[in-house]
């Protein structure tokens, strides 16, 4: 009987099959497991993550950015942020990373049906939406209307625009914003907020999905709040420290939650009951 | 109710007996139990040679069972990174079926929780096959030590379940109850070196029992502590005078027995090649949650010692029942910035007591 145990911290085999870089700190990894079989069999959820291992750089957590309703590869969208990342950013196709997952509880897929949703991620935040928006184009007859808003630091630091071009032609409302503008930007200024000036949501059929640095994540939960949305009606994916993704190791502790296994995806009433810095006055 | 034993029965077995009984089960068994070295400590250790070891039951041994379950550094696996790929191979170390022997209450609540650590979502496969076919021969308290306060958590001097096999030191013999079916059937093995018990020393039990109750010297207000963390009205103050106090030396995760926390690192070898390594982690220290690029979450000043307490006193008691300290007083006895369990417990219920 204890043979049978499923090894939970084996990091299985998964080739990149390609890159797209998507500014000068993100990029996109396509990957698929070198087990064909596995590979086919392999399903995850909209808003799960994997952890990723790199040679002698342990593991990381990493949200999933493709969509289950696409399967045959899975694609980490990744920033450079520490050691580890900066490994992968060295990666070329053919080469062989470690995964194992996908952990965490997903973006409530049910629930978003028939609603319309509005997306408001900063840098690399839309990489766990961008998973949500395309399950949601795939099956599109089952949700209302989608919008997405978006905020980069310049114009050069857009990530996934070859998913902005996309999502407008089926039908998206796809709105960017940049801190600073660059010569050839005739776009809005400002944070993400102020793409939300002018948005009336049909509030009784709206759902807000949002992520994103702390500071834009609390700016845009006053301003949802301001325009109406309620507590339960606001979903956020949360960035932790994770060592083992399965609720043993406590690294991601977030006032009595783990985000790995209660999360990492909340809604902000469940998060209200937390002393969170996100949410910190 | 400690005197109407859950166990299901109850042996003698005299005090002449016992270097008997454990030759026979190391025979089987590797041997863990609590012995004096050299030093004067009492450490549980591997027994090798029954004759000379100095087996210590009245005294609390300074490390719990945790090293033995969960390594302090313990190697997951190898991994080779080649032309062809980056292939994990799990070490398989072969751990040999341990009867751990004279395991306090305290300790063996502790091994409980560890059990219930690594099996409740997910079951581990290296905690569970060190744990796997071990033997839990457990010892009543008679002693508390000046530090002890498992009467206030819950988890002794006595207990009731989770052993194999229970012992009551009652002078010249020990009262055995019986508890999981390994314990019975060691019992049944062996039955020459157990007789039956009469009245007398079952009355002796609970004599032994109300006396150890009667030694605690701390007065440790953990129920009190509970209510303040689940209603959350312990004083800001008092985060930020532990948190002041904290030295961020782990000592107390380090010897804590339900500290569990680890974390999982890569020790490189050579160029292509390396070992995958889990080892203790402490929520008290800075880095525990500092992110890639160096942002923390959890609030620099209070945040880490907030985890501490409310871990094994507020959240494990919502999810178990129970709170996850066992009140073995070892964090009390090392704690030199005054950071410890009790000083907590004292400090939260300070003004309502």
């Amino acid at each position: 009987m204890i043979q049978t145990i499923t090894d939970i911290y084996l990091p299985r085999q998964a080739k990149v099959e390609q890159i797209v870089v998507e500014n000068s700190q993100i990029s996109t990894f396509v990957l698929a497991f070198s087990d064909q079989q596995f590979n086919e069999a392999f399903r995850y959820q909209p808003g799960q993550f994997m952890m990723v291992s790199m040679p002698h750089c342990g593991e990381a957590p990493i949200s999933i950015s493709s969509t289950p309703t696409r399967p045959g590869t899975i694609h980490l969208s990744v920033r450079r942020a520490g050691h580890l990342t900066a490994a992968m950013h060295e990666l070329k196709p053919g080469d062989t990373i470690g995964l194992r997952g996908p952990f965490g509880r997903p973006f409530p897929m049910e629930q978003l049906r028939n609603q319309d949703l509005l997306f408001v991620a900063g840098g690399i935040g839309l990489a766990p939406l961008r998973a949500v928006i395309n399950a949601c184009l795939d099956q599109r007859e089952r949700f209302g209307s989608l919008t997405v808003l978006y905020g980069s630091r310049t114009p050069s630091d857009i990530a996934f625009q070859a998913d902005h071009a996309q999502w407008r032609q089926q039908g998206v409302t796809c709105r960017l914003t940049v801190d600073a503008a660059e010569a050839g930007w005739d776009g809005p200024v400002g944070l993400v907020t102020g793409l939300l000036d002018g948005l009336t949501p049909e509030l009784n059929r709206s759902i807000a999905l949002i992520c994103g640095p702390p500071l834009m994540f609390r700016a845009v939960l006053n301003r949802l709040s301001a325009m109406g949305f309620s507590d339960e009606q606001v979903l956020t994916t949360m960035e932790r420290h994770m060592k083992c993704g399965v609720g043993v190791c406590r690294h991601c502790h977030m006032d009595g939650k783990l985000a790995c296994v209660d999360g990492p995806v909340f809604s902000l009433a469940e998060l209200r009951h937390l002393k969170i810095m996100e949410l910190a006055d | 109710m400690p005197h109407a034993s859950a166990m299901a029965d109850s042996h003698l077995l005299k005090k002449d007996h016992l270097k008997g009984f454990l030759r026979k089960l190391a025979k089987e068994y590797r041997l863990v139990a609590p012995v004096r070295n050299r030093h004067g400590d009492v450490l549980f250790s591997e027994i090798n040679d029954l004759d000379t070891a100095k087996i210590e039951l009245g005294e609390p041994p300074q490390n719990s069972l945790k090293q033995f379950l969960l390594p302090q550094q313990e190697q997951l696996y190898t991994y080779m990174v080649t032309p062809e790929g980056y292939d994990f191979s799990p070490t398989r170390t072969t751990i040999p079926p341990t009867v751990y022997f004279g395991v306090h209450s305290c300790d063996l609540s502790a091994v409980l929780y560890m059990d219930v650590v690594f099996s409740r979502r997910q079951r581990d496969p290296f905690y569970l096959r060190r744990r796997h076919g071990s033997v839990l021969i457990g010892i009543n308290c008679n002693t508390p030590s000046p530090n002890c306060f498992c009467n206030a958590t819950g988890s002794g001097p006595f207990v009731e379940m989770g052993s194999d096999l229970q012992l009551t030191d009652l002078g010249d013999r020990f009262l055995v109850e019986t508890g999981r079916a390994p314990g019975q059937a060691l019992v049944q093995r062996w039955q020459r070196f157990f007789s039956s018990p009469t009245d007398k020393d079952r009355e002796a039990r609970y004599q032994a029992f109300l006396e150890a109750r009667g030694r605690f010297t701390r007065q440790v207000h953990v129920e009190q502590a509970i209510r303040r963390l689940t209603t959350d009205t312990v004083p800001e103050e008092v985060w930020e005078e532990l948190s002041l106090r904290c030295q961020d030396c782990g000592g107390c995760a380090y010897l804590c027995p339900t500290c569990t926390c680890f974390t999982i690192n890569d020790q490189q070898l050579d160029a292509t090649s390396g070992l995958r390594l889990r080892s203790w982690d402490a929520c008290t220290f800075r880095g525990f949650t500092a992110m890639a690029g160096g942002h923390n979450p959890v609030q620099p000043k209070t945040g880490a010692i907030r985890q501490r307490f409310q871990h094994k006193l507020r959240d494990d008691v919502r999810l178990n029942g129970r709170p996850s300290c066992v009140g073995c007083g070892r964090c009390v006895g090392a704690c030199f910035g005054g950071t410890d369990i009790v000083r907590f417990v004292d400090r939260a219920c300070q003004g309502i007591l």
